[in-house]
């Protein structure tokens, strides 16, 4: 009895080292900019004045400094541009003190380059480009500096509307939202990108043929999401394809509001730390030889949007997911316990068909489109899961058709042993 | 030999002298500058004079003849300053409001724009004016040209960079000491844009479809008196355009005052052909669905903009609701409108809450 009583002990007290560490872990390492170049008053007048007075063609060169911006940086609907910076530590444009005007950069126009620089401290999202065709960001740090990370942006990089979209080789760290957030596009590759610090790491939503590889989520609420949201210009996003990345360790505490607040409107509020990947009201998905590795709550979770409690009744679009394929994975479950910070945490931690307090490797929230079919032993929604190893690992499917009183769980997977493959096409952005 | 040469001397004196006393006795006489003497293909000049629009002492505002003063029924909210409006069109063209479906007025080439920003009672309790922006429409497309007043009130200088300007003025007995920002400008797009092309927000044929005060006790339709001006061909009967109400007029309904406020401070932006199409929230007055103009609509990409609220509308609770949230800060990633103010817009906020409370 003492015996238990002292590792009852030491296990909270592993806990509350936890809990600190875990804090820890919301620290922002920032870049020592004092020793750089301060743009002058005039280099930065002329740098607005380049955006301004660009033409089709031109190119905009952004010299080695540290640039503090008063106002935005717009480019207004023009065809072949190139904004290049001296590196993605050389050359930082701060928007820390901007007055007016959410984002740090807005982009609109036909085959855009941006190459090479630092956005920092955008009060809203970092660098958004809306209605654009053909626009490639490479080797783009977007970050927030303050120490407070309540006080961060949106969005680190954001395109939305646009098509043929590239991004390579960028960093998107601290957002209180999605580090790299790809909206209501079309042609999509994101690669060889880190996203870190943020809420969620990447996330592709109401987009068509998208595929996200080689890239690293590490240390975010949220390593990757493929949603599609109601009500939008843009709603029946379909074909993503998630494969070779690294999303590690995304159990980063949600800032996207005060942890003593109730989520708020933005779905992002309700996202459980510990999230590897999250798959909602998404079509045709397809996530394979990826590394999973320690989320301390879920590693895929494929959900519908119900979970949410939101309305569902909106045009051209469906609350389910389906046509989704999770296959040859590799998934770590950490020696930690799973969130207990978000309803949809407390939730998992609880009411798992492995016992309280496991990480589950893949969930299935279970709702699915009765008129699809009766039974979900027939798997109506086509969710197929073909992982190694699957007799080991922590599924859980969920039944909560009769409401938070009465949830049900269960292990069995082999409803979902099936094979699908998602086309995409990304042939188009090779030459961006 | 040598008196010739004097005579010579002479007569070219006499004659430099007639010819310099002829020029400066010309320019004298010479008529005050008018918009019939700008050059489009100089435009934007460097200074606001060179145009003009305005006579005698610029910083009293007299338009020059043909350059007519307008207001739309519901204005934009900019920081409290007042506006004072002109339009202008070359002889002999005039816009046409044939297009009844889209309620936009179509301008012909070389059609101006005249907008002044100022305060009755700024700084010592003296009218300031702080800058003028004008639309000029150039080949096809509009252009936006903002100029700056300097501190002696007596010129504007052409600035695309944008400045942030110190002012202090007076509103309803209370005094206000704000940064000013005069948008640079690319910035003018954020509101000024319709499928990307830069476009005019306040003269819409149901803004301008009332009566309007032309001093020396003419009251008249600006509609009617656009085409009695000569800057309008095919209107008929006011009746037969529609009409937004003023939303500072207590006497019409709450919905549609609460809808010309939203449509004139955020429609421009929050419709399906502007940069806000990305939401999914489109604040024109034409909007008839109810989750299109945010009842129980939950943002998208607000992110710290949304509070701690659900919906964009959530109906009888004004203070939870994201729109009231977002008009009642100056925090830039917070506010909306994103641009054209730093203060809140006490007024605007009590409409739309009281609205929102009436749901």
């Amino acid at each position: 009895m003492f015996r238990l009583n002292s590792l009852v002990i030491v296990f909270f007290l592993g806990m509350s080292l936890c809990f600190f560490a875990c804090k820890q872990s919301g620290k922002v390492e920032v870049k020592d900019t004092s020793e750089m170049h301060k743009a002058t008053s005039e280099e930065i007048e002329n740098l607005v004045e380049q955006f301004i007075l660009a033409e089709a063609g031109t190119t905009i060169n952004i010299p080695a400094g540290f640039y503090e911006m008063g106002t935005q940086l717009i480019i207004d609907n023009l065809e072949n541009v190139k904004i290049i910076g001296a590196g993605m530590e050389q050359t930082i444009l701060s928007f820390k003190t901007l007055k007016v005007g959410a984002e740090g950069m807005k982009i609109v126009g036909k085959n855009i380059l941006m190459q090479d620089f630092a956005v920092y401290d955008a009060p809203g999202d970092g660098i958004k480009t809306h209605n654009c065709d053909g626009i490639t960001f490479r080797r783009i740090n977007a970050t927030w500096t303050n120490g407070d990370k309540s006080k961060n942006g949106t969005y680190a990089l954001y395109p939305v509307q646009s098509k043929n979209v590239v991004i390579d080789e960028c960093t998107a760290s601290h957002s209180r939202d999605a580090g790299i957030y790809v909206g209501q596009s079309e042609n999509i590759i994101v690669k060889n990108c880190t996203a870190f610090g943020n809420v969620a790491g990447i996330e592709i939503e109401n987009c068509t043929n998208a595929e996200v590889f080689n890239c690293k989520a590490y240390d975010n609420s949220a390593g990757i999401l493929v949603f599609n949201l109601p009500d939008l210009p843009v709603a029946d996003g379909k074909r993503t394809r998630v494969y070779n990345n690294e999303i590690i360790e995304n159990n980063h505490v949600n800032f996207a509001i005060p942890i003593s607040e109730t989520p708020n409107g933005n779905t992002i509020t309700m996202v459980p730390p510990g999230s590897g990947m999250i798959l909602m009201a998404a079509k045709e998905v397809e996530v394979f030889n990826n590394k999973i590795l320690n989320n301390k709550t879920v590693g895929v979770f494929v959900g519908n949007y119900h979970i949410t409690g939101f309305p569902m009744d909106a045009p051209n679009w469906s609350p389910f997911s389906s046509n989704i394929s999770i296959h040859d994975n590799e998934y770590e479950r950490p020696a930690a316990l799973p969130d207990m910070t978000k309803d949809f945490g407390k939730l998992l931690t609880a009411k798992n068909a492995h016992g309280v307090g496991k990480t589950q490797d893949i969930v299935y929230d279970g709702f699915w489109d009765e008129s699809t079919g009766k039974d979900i032993a027939e798997n109506p929604m086509n969710i197929c899961i073909r992982e190694k190893g699957m007799d080991k690992m922590h599924f859980t499917r969920f039944d909560m058709r009769g409401g938070e009183k009465d949830i049900k769980a269960y292990k069995n997977y082999k409803p979902f042993e099936c094979d699908y493959s998602v086309e995409t096409d990304v042939q188009m952005l090779t030459q961006l | 030999m040598s008196f010739l040469q004097k005579n010579n001397s002479l007569l070219y004196l006499i004659s430099i002298t007639i010819f310099f006393a002829i020029f400066f006795f010309g320019s004298c006489e010479k008529e005050a500058l008018t918009p019939d003497d700008i050059d489009f293909d100089k435009i934007p000049y460097k200074t606001l004079s060179e145009y003009g629009f305005f006579t005698g002492n610029p910083a009293d505002m007299n338009p020059s003849e043909r350059v007519l003063p307008y207001k739309p029924v519901s204005q934009l909210f900019s920081d409290y300053a007042e506006k004072s409006r002109f339009v202008w069109m070359p002889q002999g063209v005039s816009a046409d409001i044939s297009d009844k479906e889209n309620l936009e007025i179509h301008f012909p080439d070389k059609s101006i724009l005249i907008k002044n920003f100022y305060y009755s009672e700024a700084e010592n309790g003296e009218q300031r004016i702080i800058e003028t922006r004008l639309l000029m429409k150039k080949a096809g497309k509009w252009q936006a040209y903002a100029y700056v007043w300097n501190d002696q009130q007596t010129e504007a200088n052409y600035k695309i960079t944008g400045a942030n300007i110190p002012v202090s003025f007076t509103h309803g007995g209370k005094q206000h000491d704000i940064t000013y920002v005069q948008p640079n400008k690319n910035q003018c797009k954020s509101c000024h844009n319709q499928k990307e092309e830069l476009m005019p927000i306040g003269p819409k044929a149901r803004n301008l479809n009332y009566d309007f005060d032309y001093g020396g006790g003419e009251v008249k339709n600006q509609l009617a008196k656009w085409q009695e001006t000569g800057y309008l061909s095919n209107f008929t009967d006011p009746k037969s355009y529609p009409c937004m109400v003023d939303y500072t007029d207590e006497s019409a309904s709450l919905d549609l005052r609460a809808k010309a406020y939203l449509d004139i401070n955020c429609g421009h932006c929050h419709s399906a052909v502007s940069p806000a199409s990305t939401s999914g929230l489109f604040l024109t007055y034409e909007q008839k669905d109810a989750t299109k103009w945010g009842v129980y609509k939950p943002p998208v990409a607000a992110g710290i903009g949304a509070g701690s609220f659900k919906y964009d509308i959530h109906p009888g609770k004004g203070d939870e609701s994201i729109f009231v949230h977002r008009m009642k800060s100056t925090h830039p990633a917070v506010m909306m409108p994103e641009i054209g103010r730093v203060t809140v817009h006490e007024e605007g906020v009590a409409l739309i809450r009281d609205w929102i409370d009436e749901m």
